[in-house]
């Protein structure tokens, strides 16, 4: 095993050992505020075999999960196409660029109160502040990543008499798929720091549910298994999403 | 004392699964205030060689020793030319040649007033408040070999520092060197591709083989530079002396046999 | 498709007409959208309500302060955790750079760390801190540390091996070579970095400010909220979105003032 690998593994250890210690054997950290591993392992079993705040963890994860891929796959699905056709018409882009220089710097979060103004507590705020936040980032990278592409290539298209749809298709958008999934990924970053947020101001379900319940019954443990819950699912997403972008992006070494 | 000795010198680099011998049992010696060329063709580890003198890396057997001593880890005694010039880009140009004597704890009048003093035996004086971006790459090396000087090292190690010159400048900054040698002689381990720049500069050119690196031969130049007085004619009239002809067609012969016989690594 | 694909580009005068022809557009389908009573005026108010209420909060307090006073009071906290971000993440970021060691103990915790939204800490910092400041600060601290501790780290490692040798062969000790040539090399990545933190972290901040209410601008989107006032909610939101472009002007302006001191033209 590489050295490097050894020496982050012993610290993990040494770390958890000592949690450990402070907590369950020594109690010198007061359990009240600061969970020990015991405890938390206690609270997660507790949530996945009885629940807590109204669902097990399943039940609670996946909802927020839902929340998250539906609102992560609308801006998507808005965000690319509106971010490249600003880079490739400059046209385009000055007629809108005004509305998006207005919104932009208003924090995704910011939008919460408005949100529950006007859809309540329901899904559909949680999905439309998710969906802004995931769309700014999707937006800018498709802009840059259209931008960016060597114009040496472009000119090596018309010179081999490629139509404008073709340069297109066939070099700009491949050219901008990199800056494309920076992006993405960024999109859905975004996207589940805005979940949880969102469900912390108002939530009846899902993971944000958990931490906020966890927070007003005074149980830490209960409220790190809820990280770590939002912590694990992701990593998993951002893993998905990597594994799309190698099958899409072939070409390019890793 | 500055002299520089390679006991035994090996060196392996780990390469995936196989290894890559840089170096096989060189032993070499450059005497105090000599100046030194190793010629080779790429990969033949001559830069290994600088590097484990200068002690960026450590040999794999074998001892390198510099003033007698062992080379244990990079010092201001051992100052290194780089091809790349490494000078600080967010330094001035004084602060650059200054910053070995910072290290010193030199305090700042002096070593302001030193820094100067070199930069004006590099014919560079006026630039001293310049950044290294806004000088040419024949000016930047300057100013590096200026920052080598600066803190009187013992031991002067170039790595092919004129490579990414032009040509002209080469030439240009060859003489320079040579000047400057003459003025403040000190033991220099050169490394460099040209044929005819080792040759000129030179009191010894050592030829070095491909992987596993061996010394072929070591050529002693000084003879015929004495001879034929290159230090009173200008580069180009050097050149074409016909003892430096001689050299320079020796040295080509042994490199040509090394680039097409087959390698006798394993790798 | 003109723009990228042909050699011309349009003209100036003509982007700038179409640049004001969007934006008369936005205002416009908005005042039209709220006056015409298609949708209600508790869900849409048109922009001059907005600008009254906005203007209104600058003299008259609203939930405890004036809309300035609120901004002041949130800036405040975010210059704190934001100072600790920095203050301890760049150092960290610079010193993982340069010994592998640490790198190798403190990266898989840092990993970790990552993954965690931010936001996820407020409960703990609302269990540890109470309504204190505290609270607040450790959820910026969270926000913005990430980026400072990354940049840094790529910044120490972006800085070429060359420059680090020929200080080491100058007579450079390691505290020299991490202070004289890690940190200006790594400085134009640093003060990205600071960037994005500054960003996440007054994100972060905000977002803390609407679960755990005490006082700022937060607060006041969410008293706009529970009044059913969404004039006032939005009049936040610019004050919001405002304050937060200026902040992001500011670095960016001391970002290029430095990349055109350190010598590197970008």
């Amino acid at each position: 095993m590489k050295a490097r690998t050894l020496i982050g593994l012993a610290t993990v250890l040494v770390l958890l050992l000592g949690w450990y210690v402070a907590t369950d054997l020594g109690g010198l950290i007061d359990r009240q505020r600061f969970p020990s591993p015991s405890d938390i392992v206690a609270a997660g079993s507790q949530i996945v075999s009885r629940g807590y705040a109204g669902g097990t963890l399943l039940t609670q994860a996946l909802y927020s999960l839902r929340l998250v891929v539906l609102g992560f796959l609308v801006a998507a699905v808005t965000g690319v196409p509106l971010g490249l056709m600003m880079g490739l018409s400059r046209r385009f882009e000055a007629l809108v660029n005004p509305a998006f220089l207005l919104v932009r710097p208003i924090p995704p979060l910011a939008w919460i109160p408005l949100a529950i103004v006007w859809l309540g507590l329901a899904d559909g705020a949680k999905i439309l502040v998710i969906w802004f936040a995931a769309f700014v980032p999707a937006v800018i990278n498709s802009h840059t990543g259209i931008r960016n592409v060597d114009q040496t290539l472009v000119a090596a298209g018309r010179v081999h008499g490629a139509s404008a749809a073709q340069i297109v298709w066939e070099v700009l958008i491949p050219g901008a798929m990199p800056m494309i999934f920076t992006g993405l990924r960024l999109s859905l970053q975004a996207s589940w720091t805005t979940l949880v947020a969102a469900e912390l101001v108002g939530a009846v379900f899902g993971l944000g549910k958990v931490l906020s319940t966890a927070y007003r019954d005074i149980y830490p443990a209960m409220i790190a298994v809820g990280m770590i819950t939002v912590a694990v699912l992701g990593a998993l997403t951002t893993k998905i999403l990597e594994i799309i972008e190698r099958r899409v992006i072939r070409w390019r070494e890793y | 004392m500055s002299e520089i000795v390679f006991e035994g010198i090996s060196k392996v680099f780990p390469r995936g699964g196989a290894a890559f011998t840089a170096l096989s049992d060189v032993s070499l010696g450059i005497p105090d205030k000599q100046f030194l060329a190793i010629v080779g063709p790429s990969g033949c580890g001559k830069t290994t060689l600088l590097r484990m003198a200068a002690g960026l890396e450590a040999p794999s057997s074998g001892i390198v020793r510099v003033g007698g001593r062992p080379v244990n880890g990079p010092g201001a005694d051992r100052a290194v030319v780089f091809q790349q010039f490494a000078l600080f880009p967010w330094k001035t140009v004084r602060e650059n040649i200054a910053f070995g004597l910072k290290c010193k704890g030199m305090p700042r009048a002096k070593r302001d007033e030193l820094a100067l003093h070199y930069l004006e035996l590099m014919g560079m004086s006026g630039t001293e408040d310049n950044y290294p971006h806004q000088l040419s790459g024949g000016m930047q090396q300057r100013v590096a070999i200026a920052r080598s000087y600066a803190i009187e090292p013992q031991v002067l190690l170039m790595d092919e520092p004129f490579g990414s010159l032009d040509a002209q400048t080469r030439t240009l900054m060859q003489e320079e060197l040579i000047r400057i040698s003459r003025v403040n002689p000190r033991t220099v381990l050169f490394i460099t591709h040209g044929v005819e720049e080792a040759v000129y500069l030179a009191d010894r050119v050592v030829v070095l083989t491909r992987s596993p690196g061996r010394i072929t031969e070591i050529i002693d130049v000084r003879p015929v530079r004495e001879a034929e007085g290159w230090d009173r004619l200008a580069s180009e009239e050097a050149l074409e002396m016909p003892g430096f002809g001689h050299l320079r067609a020796r040295i080509w012969r042994l490199l040509r046999q090394e680039m097409q016989a087959p390698s006798t690594d394993q790798t | 498709m003109a723009g990228i694909l042909t050699a011309a580009r349009p003209g100036r005068g003509q982007l700038a007409l179409l640049s004001v022809a969007g934006t008369a557009i936005f205002f416009g389908l908005w005042q039209i959208l709220a006056i015409s009573g298609l949708v209600s005026k508790f869900v849409l108010p048109s922009p001059t309500e907005v600008i009254t209420a906005g203007l209104t909060m600058v003299v008259e307090p609203f939930a405890g302060n004036t809309i300035q006073g609120h901004v002041i009071a949130s800036f405040g906290r975010w210059a704190m955790g934001f100072a600790l971000a920095a203050g301890i993440g760049i150092p960290l970021g610079l010193a993982m750079g340069y010994w592998r060691v640490l790198d190798a103990m403190v990266s898989p915790i840092f990993e970790a760390y990552r993954y965690i939204a931010p936001l996820a800490w407020v409960p703990f910092a609302a269990l540890w801190f109470g309504t204190g400041i505290g609270g607040p600060v450790m959820v910026i601290f969270t926000g913005a540390f990430a980026p400072c501790v990354l940049n840094a780290y790529r910044g120490a490692h972006l800085v070429e091996r060359h420059l680090i040798e020929a200080a080491r062969t100058l007579g450079a000790g390691s505290l020299r070579v991490m202070a004289e040539v890690l940190l200006p090399g790594a400085l134009p990545s640093v003060v990205s970095g600071l960037r994005v933190g500054a960003g996440l972290g007054w994100q972060s901040l905000i977002g803390a400010e609407l679960i755990v209410v005490s006082s700022g601008i937060g607060y006041v989107l969410v008293q706009g909220q529970s009044n059913l006032a969404p004039e006032i909610v939005i009049a936040a939101m610019l004050a919001v979105g405002l304050t937060g472009l200026l902040i992001d002007i500011a670095l960016r302006f001391a970002e290029s003032r430095i990349r055109r001191r350190w010598g590197q033209t970008a």
